[in-house]
């Protein structure tokens, strides 16, 4: 784990990355090394990258894909739970928090009227979309999940029916891709990343479902054979959440990833990979408490 | 002739007749084909029957005259190809004999576009095999080209992932290729010269945006909306998730046949060399089933590559209603319209199994019988 402080030196010093080096300063790579520097003690330079995130926000209470990119608006959502979760004064984001959070509920994604045999997951189920005008998918609807939690609407409808569709979409044998289950009566195939969020986001809810379980365990199988930063981080994390037992990662797998993220200063790998590693202290967890003391967002 | 003559109406003869399809420009204008001797061929002929029908456009409607005006393009297939043998000799070939001007590209940027839409190495028939993405590699290096591979995974977030799974990674640090993540980089907004969908324009990744030329690098698969994809459908990978989403469904609002032309009419210069020695037939483009057909197929004209490819699978293109769009604008899809080097089609079909659906078994070609 040496690279570690390197790796928090290195997010300390870029306040608001883009994706890759010369690239835009990003919402999303920013959002996630303000919770990663939180977690691992250096709340003062996840300040930055928050008020970064703040000078980005429109007025509409939404940010960007990037500073640049005032559209789609998908990261708000990432920028709710850093501001919420990983501030040593949130009451500096209240406002910004209550802003995003009006914005997030008033966006939704488009639902399709049931179709026998095309779709195999519950089309009417509103969620969150990636861009304005499309279906909902897994991903921005469980970060959408996640930011009602931090932000205490966990009892919101929305946020009940963001569960009831995360749970919807798992496949039969368990795991979730993009958010298909069946198309032509044909089952897709798991992906690990959006398994891993999906498990983070469900991870304080009580489903009675048996695909919970087999999702946990397609992850614990997976784990050991990820190749990359960010399946491997969403899996670890997705398991920790859940208190799952967890087949322990050989340290030179963790030690591959983040060199070559390093080398390749890649600021949301290892955002990610630090946030997998930081144990109870992760702000990702639905159940962590907010360094600064839970609080709430401005109620609407 | 530009987009917004044949938009208005305004029949006129190009300076050059290649330069009537966008992405197949002419050898004398800053072009990536050389003008060899089919087109002088197609030159003479196309004045011809250009001047037949200049007169007679009055009477049976332009639609017809610029069918009429069509040019025709060259495609090349190589059969008993494998991906352990001299890929790059096939390619090489293949390009000279679509009359691909080499002494273009030198110094020029050539973006490599594989098709990586979630890689798994369960399915390797899915996506382009690594060999065939460096063998390109090669040829357009050995040329004087500055080469980038890049991609936007449409289902996967995970650029590394789809690299690892893809085998492509390994093969690009193993031969120093570099790699562009278009589904996260700055993007460039650039109008919609298409207008087959309502989007007004698109925002293309700096790597599109920069390129001189976009190698459309495919898997040829079936495809279980639109019948089959390829060179043409490749492209919607030239679009960047973070603005398009995972899947890009803001694509599929505005029409998957009408978003596959509209992006193919405004991302710049194309060619395509189609990776078809391991296939996918059924359930494509995600679940299908291996099918091994050996072939590589390359051509200039990615509608008239296609098409012949449909034909090469058992389709009939000219009822695959993206092909039909593009035959309007970007180039030739009916057989007498394409000249085919290398193997002929007839010669290397073999009808590929399709979903036993209506709307997809409306695509046979008429005679052909697998379910």
């Amino acid at each position: 784990m040496d690279w570690i402080p390197t790796a928090l030196d290195f997010l300390s010093d870029c306040v608001g990355p883009g994706y890759a080096p010369g690239t835009a300063a990003a919402t999303e790579p920013t959002a996630l090394a303000a919770l990663a520097l939180t977690a691992h003690g250096r709340a003062l330079d996840a300040d930055k990258q928050l008020r970064a995130l703040q000078s980005w926000q429109t007025t509409d209470g939404s940010l960007g894909v990037t500073e640049k990119e005032p559209h789609p608006q998908w990261p708000t959502t990432l920028a709710v739970i850093a501001w919420t979760k990983a501030s040593t004064n949130p009451a500096l984001f209240q406002t910004s928090i209550g802003d995003a959070v009006n914005w997030l509920l008033q966006q939704q994604g488009e639902t399709i009227p049931p179709r026998a045999d095309n779709i195999g997951h519950d089309t009417m189920l509103v969620g969150w979309p990636w861009v304005q005008g499309t279906h909902s998918w897994l991903e921005p609807t469980a970060f959408a999940l996640l930011a009602l939690k931090a932000a205490g609407k966990s009892d919101h409808p929305r946020a009940r029916e963001a569960a009831k569709l995360l749970a919807d979409r798992l496949l039969p044998e368990g795991g979730c891709n993009y958010g298909n289950t069946f198309i032509l009566g044909q089952q897709l195939r798991p992906h690990v990343q959006p398994t891993g969020l999906v498990m983070l986001a469900l991870a304080d809810e009580h489903i009675d479902d048996d695909r919970v379980a087999a999702s946990l365990e397609f992850l614990n199988r997976e784990l050991p054979k990820q190749r990359s930063a960010a399946s491997y981080a969403y899996a670890a994390m997705g398991l920790a959440a859940h208190r799952h037992a967890q087949t322990q990662a050989d340290e030179s797998q963790l030690d591959e990833l983040a060199t070559r993220a390093l080398e390749e200063e890649a600021p949301l790998r290892l955002a990610l990979l630090l946030l997998a590693v930081s144990g109870a202290n992760n702000p990702l967890y639905p159940s962590c408490v907010p360094s600064g003391g839970k609080q709430k967002a401005t109620e609407q | 002739m530009s987009d917004k003559k044949q938009r208005d109406g305004e029949i006129q003869r190009p300076a050059c007749p290649k330069a009537a399809a966008k992405n197949a420009p002419c050898a004398k204008s800053n072009s990536p084909t050389n003008g060899g001797e089919a087109e002088g061929k197609f030159n003479r002929r196309a004045l011809l029957v250009g001047g037949a029908t200049l007169a007679a456009a009055g009477a049976i409607g332009l639609p017809i005259a610029r069918r009429l005006l069509a040019e025709r393009s060259p495609v090349f297939l190589a059969s008993n190809q494998s991906y352990s043998g001299n890929l790059a000799s096939t390619i090489e070939s293949g390009l000279h004999e679509t009359g691909f001007d080499f002494n273009w590209i030198r110094g020029r940027k050539v973006l490599l576009k594989p098709n990586m839409v979630e890689p798994t190495r369960d399915a390797p028939h899915m996506t382009t095999h690594p060999a065939m993405v460096v063998a390109a590699a090669d040829v357009f290096l050995k040329h004087g080209a500055e080469v980038t591979v890049g991609e936007a995974p449409g289902h996967v977030r995970d650029t590394e992932m789809a690299l690892a799974e893809s085998g492509i990674g390994d093969a690009l640090r193993s031969e120093r290729l570099k790699f562009a993540d278009m589904n996260y980089q700055d993007v460039k907004q650039t109008s919609n010269r298409g207008h087959h969908s309502g989007l007004p324009h698109f925002f293309f990744p700096q790597a599109v945006a920069e390129a001189d030329l976009v190698v459309s690098m495919p898997k040829l698969k079936t495809h279980h909306w639109v019948g089959m994809t390829a060179a043409m459908k490749n492209l919607y990978g030239t679009l960047p998730g973070i603005k398009y989403g995972w899947p890009k469904n803001v694509l599929h609002y505005n029409g998957i046949p009408q978003t596959v032309v509209d992006i193919n009419s405004s991302c710049g210069r194309t060619i395509g060399i189609v990776d078809g020695i391991d296939c996918m037939e059924g359930d494509g483009p995600i679940m299908g089933s291996r099918k091994h057909m050996g072939l590589v197929a390359i051509g200039t004209s990615l509608p008239a590559l296609d098409a012949t490819l449909a034909r090469v699978i058992g389709l009939d293109p000219t009822k695959i209603n993206y092909l039909q769009f593009a035959s309007e604008k970007l180039g030739p899809i009916e057989d007498w319209q394409i000249d085919q080097r290398g193997e002929r089609w007839q010669a290397v079909a073999s009808p590929f199994e399709i979903l036993d659906l209506d709307f997809l078994q409306y695509l046979r070609a008429d005679g052909v019988l697998v379910t």
